[in-house]
């Protein structure tokens, strides 16, 4: 072959050589650090909301952003968990007889001269149709909880609203936090709301407005000039979407991006992103614990010892330093450590092995010939199950695969995708044991019915199918408790039980490395929310 | 010729009725009998309780038998809607469109970028084959085809976009200059790139191949004994007979300028169609999916359509019918 070739390798250079000296000219080549606009601020989440309305949201990450910036509930709750109005012109309590001796009757006083960002006043009967939407079966409203209690709800008049309780429940103030309030005037006459075009288009009585939204980019929102709690200082809101987390946080560093919220900087990166200049890193303790779930229900885990001695012998603190860089505090309980009913008095007693052998000897589970241990012919072999594919987790279940094989039990790791894992096979309770975070049911509030009163099995969330009269006579209690001092003691006791019989067994507390550009002020972490923008109309420009 | 080619049309468009029927009954069969459903995004919601999940279950008819289901969705596509969104409760059709755009510019400038280069390497490797330069090109085109794409976009977006800061690292336009082309051109290079880079080796294989073949034949020697000149031998004799194969692979490659690019347009933040299949992937949102499948199908069969009658126009061997 000697076909001679019309493009040489000289002419190929000459026009690579010619476009590289054109980029620049083109624009193309223009050194990008973006330096943070005074009139914005850029916000960045891994993942897109879909879903604006706040009754309507499944995500509970991405989509209460909209839900924080353009909607407010009844009342806040700020970082020391403490109850702040919003909507509300106080906090109904019994000692400023907003709330009835029994407990059962609230009275909420609404701030006057609120209005929506379309002008319309904002009255009592938004809250009522608020709630009637809640319980309405044809609506897939995210979530009842609290709701269901109401008995009845009468509007006083345009400012106040009486609503009656089937029983006192305290922790009823989260229902409230957690459900924001949407514009009877604009839904009311929608005949699907699931499909209304309002749920992309919302209208609030929140700190900002949204103006346009970018699909797969971003959300643009303007300050609300009408804000009832002061126009915010910052004027526009961009909620940017940037789905890889590495890229992201090196958004974060050129200045594309002010804020990198939610899932935040991966562990093993923060050690760098506490010093890079011009940025502050947070820690945002989130309201997640991480736990081994046991179906109470199987053979193997039937006895209460059984589980204990499984759960002492995980080397929990080590999965913490060697998995999350030590970044996640190890916690005995169903809340945070830093959680205002959090028990300090529990003990650490993992990484066991010894007692774990001889409290499983004690049980009556020996081992066979196998190395397995068995008892009444069923042998101490099961399965843990979580969402495939988070290193993190899988690591983790590998630590405790090797702590439960040198005393004598096989686990199986079998994750599934997370639409598998967490649809029947988690709430029909189909699991030997699933490894897990969650957050407490209600809100922040340390009221862990759905997750372990008996009465929240099948219908509740109480997936380990757990019984204990004595936690669920201390679970009531507490739902009536409000005396903050008495409600901390009933709720050390529940949280003692269950570290004795360990349904879920404990292993850390989700925290999340939030980064902010350093002059970006007034960003105040809370644990008591998953709104990342809760507080936003305080947010502004140093 | 003309009344033919409305004929063939008709007839082809005819007989792809039965075959997106078809698609739809087995992609929807698959979406709902494979266990798990989209409620399980609910469960991670700490307040919801399992009643909650039976009356969402009831609320987004997701308790319906599976054949009500499936019609009830046929008629959502036939009135347009394609349905709503299991999540956010926006028409499908909508949903899908919006997101067209971004997708067909992404991979529409790479496809064709990568079409030119690909072709070059491609007729450049075949007419000096064993050359230095052809095993580099071989050695290069299994390089960027090992390597993975997720690889070469955190690569190039580490060294153009945080340490050289020449490019933004991703997204479409930079906030405010939304219809800015050159804005749009900044952002566009990286993830071109990337893409351009995988689809130019396997374009130069196929070109390559498919020159080296009609090089070799009798009328190619032929032409050359006439005297012609090396580069119409190559350009008037060898070109179009060598271009053929590669319009069927461009026939096939032609969904992809619709269904986009998962990987780049996750790590470069594109907001195109791979996004939207990812995104809906992760929450099962099965409106969403089905569309998608839909939408893919009809692509397909057009782009086959479109490859089939580029053929029969430019080879005179072939024969529409």
């Amino acid at each position: 072959m000697s076909t001679k070739l019309a493009l040489t390798r000289r002419s190929l250079l000459k026009g690579a050589a010619a476009t590289g000296f054109l980029l620049p000219a083109t624009g193309l080549y223009r050194p990008a650090i973006a330096q943070s606009n005074p009139d914005r601020v850029i916000f960045a989440t891994t993942q897109e909301p879909v879903q604006f309305n706040p009754l309507l949201y499944a995500n509970g990450g991405t989509d209460t952003i909209p839900e924080a910036l353009v909607f407010d509930a009844l009342w806040d709750v700020d970082e020391k968990g403490d109850f702040i109005p919003n909507l509300a012109a106080r906090i109904p309590t019994r000692e400023n007889g907003d709330i009835s001796e029994d407990g059962r009757t609230w009275r909420v006083n609404l701030k006057p001269g609120v209005t929506w960002s379309d002008g319309q006043p904002f009255t009592a009967k938004d809250v009522e149709f608020t709630y009637q939407t809640i319980v309405n079966p044809s609506v897939a409203a995210r979530s009842r909880s609290g709701f269901d209690l109401i008995d009845g709800i009468k509007i006083v008049d345009d400012h106040t609203v009486e609503i009656t309780l089937k029983r006192a429940y305290v922790p009823f103030y989260w229902a409230w936090q957690s459900m924001h309030i949407v514009p009877h005037h604009l839904l009311s006459g929608e005949s699907d709301i699931n499909t209304s075009g309002f749920n992309a288009q919302p209208i609030g009585t929140g700190a900002y407005i949204l103006q346009s939204r970018t699909a797969g980019s971003h959300m643009i929102y303007e300050a609300n000039p009408n804000y009832h709690r002061g126009a915010p200082k910052i004027k526009q809101f961009i909620h940017k979407f940037v789905p890889d987390q590495l890229v992201a946080y090196g958004q974060m560093r050129t200045g594309e991006i002010d804020y990198f919220g939610l899932v935040g900087i991966p562990y093993d990166r923060w050690e760098e992103a506490r010093g890079l200049p011009g940025r502050t890193f947070q820690l945002n303790p989130q309201p997640y614990v991480q736990f081994i779930y046991f179906n109470t229900e199987k053979p193997q885990f039937t006895d209460p010892k059984v589980r204990k001695a499984l759960y002492i012998a995980c080397e929990m603190e080590k999965s913490i330093q060697d998995i999350n860089f030590g970044s996640t505090p190890r916690t005995l309980s169903y809340l945070h450590p830093s959680h205002w009913a959090y028990n300090g008095a529990l003990k650490e007693e993992t990484a066991n092995p010894q007692l774990a052998e001889k409290m499983l000897d004690e049980a009556g589970w020996r081992r066979g010939a196998d190395g397995i241990r068995e008892k009444d012919g069923v042998k101490m072999k099961f399965t843990m199950s979580t969402t495939a594919g988070v290193p993190s987790r899988q690591a983790s279940q590998q630590l405790f695969q090797q702590n439960w094989k040198d005393i004598g039990v096989d686990m199986e790791i079998r994750n599934m995708p997370g639409s598998v894992v967490w649809g029947d096979y988690t709430t029909k309770s189909q699991f030997d044991t699933l490894l897990v975070a969650w957050e407490p049911p209600v809100g922040m509030d340390p009221d862990y019915s759905a997750r372990c009163h008996s009465n929240a099995i099948g219908n509740g969330a109480n997936y380990t199918l757990y019984k204990n009269p004595e936690v669920d006579r201390l679970l009531d209690l507490g739902a009536t408790q409000e005396n903050v001092e008495e409600r901390k003691q009933t709720y050390a006791k529940v949280q003692d039980i269950l570290l004795e019989e360990v349904p879920f067994a404990p292993q850390f507390g989700v925290v999340q490395g939030n980064m902010t550009v350093s002059a970006l002020q007034g960003i105040k972490p809370n644990q008591y929310v998953t709104d990342a923008a809760w507080n936003v109309h305080e947010w502004s420009w140093a | 010729m003309r009344g033919d080619l409305a004929g063939y049309i008709v007839r082809r468009i005819l007989h792809s009725i039965p075959l997106v029927f078809g698609v739809s009954v087995i992609g929807f069969g698959i979406m709902h009998l494979a266990p798990g459903g989209p409620l399980s995004v609910y469960t991670l919601n700490p307040t919801i309780t399992a009643a909650d999940i039976e009356r969402l279950r009831v609320a987004l008819g997701l308790d319906q038998p599976i054949h009500v289901q499936y019609l009830g969705w046929v008629g959502s596509m036939l009135t347009g809607s394609w349905g709503y969104t299991l999540f956010g409760g926006r028409p499908v059709l909508e949903v899908i469109l919006e997101r067209v755009p971004a997708t067909v510019l992404l991979m529409g400038t790479s496809l064709a970028l990568a079409m030119v280069i690909g072709t070059l390497l491609g007729i450049l490797g075949a007419v000096r084959r064993y050359s230095l330069f052809d095993y580099l090109a071989t050695t290069g085109a299994m390089l960027a085809l090992s390597f993975p794409t997720f690889w070469f976009g955190l690569m190039a977006i580490y060294i153009f976009a945080i340490e050289l800061r020449w490019l933004p690292s991703g997204g479409m336009y930079s906030f405010g200059e939304e219809g800015n082309v050159l804005d749009l051109l900044r952002h566009l290079v990286l993830p071109q790139m990337v893409l351009t880079l995988v689809l130019v080796a396997t374009w130069s294989r196929y070109a390559r191949s498919s020159f080296l073949e009609v090089i070799q034949q009798d009328y190619i020697r032929t032409a050359k004994a006439k005297g012609l000149s090396s580069r119409r031998v190559l350009y008037r004799h060898a070109f179009p007979n060598a271009v053929i194969p590669l319009v069927a692979l461009l026939g096939i490659q032609l969904p992809t300028l619709f269904s986009g690019a998962l990987v780049a347009e996750t790590i470069f933040a594109w907001p195109g169609m791979g996004r939207l299949f990812v995104d809906a992937l992760s929450m099962k949102d099965h409106s969403i999916l089905m569309g998608m499948v839909m939408f893919t199908a009809l692509i397909v069969i057009v782009g086959n359509l479109l490859a089939d009658i580029a053929i029969a126009l430019i080879d005179p061997r072939v024969k529409l019918g």
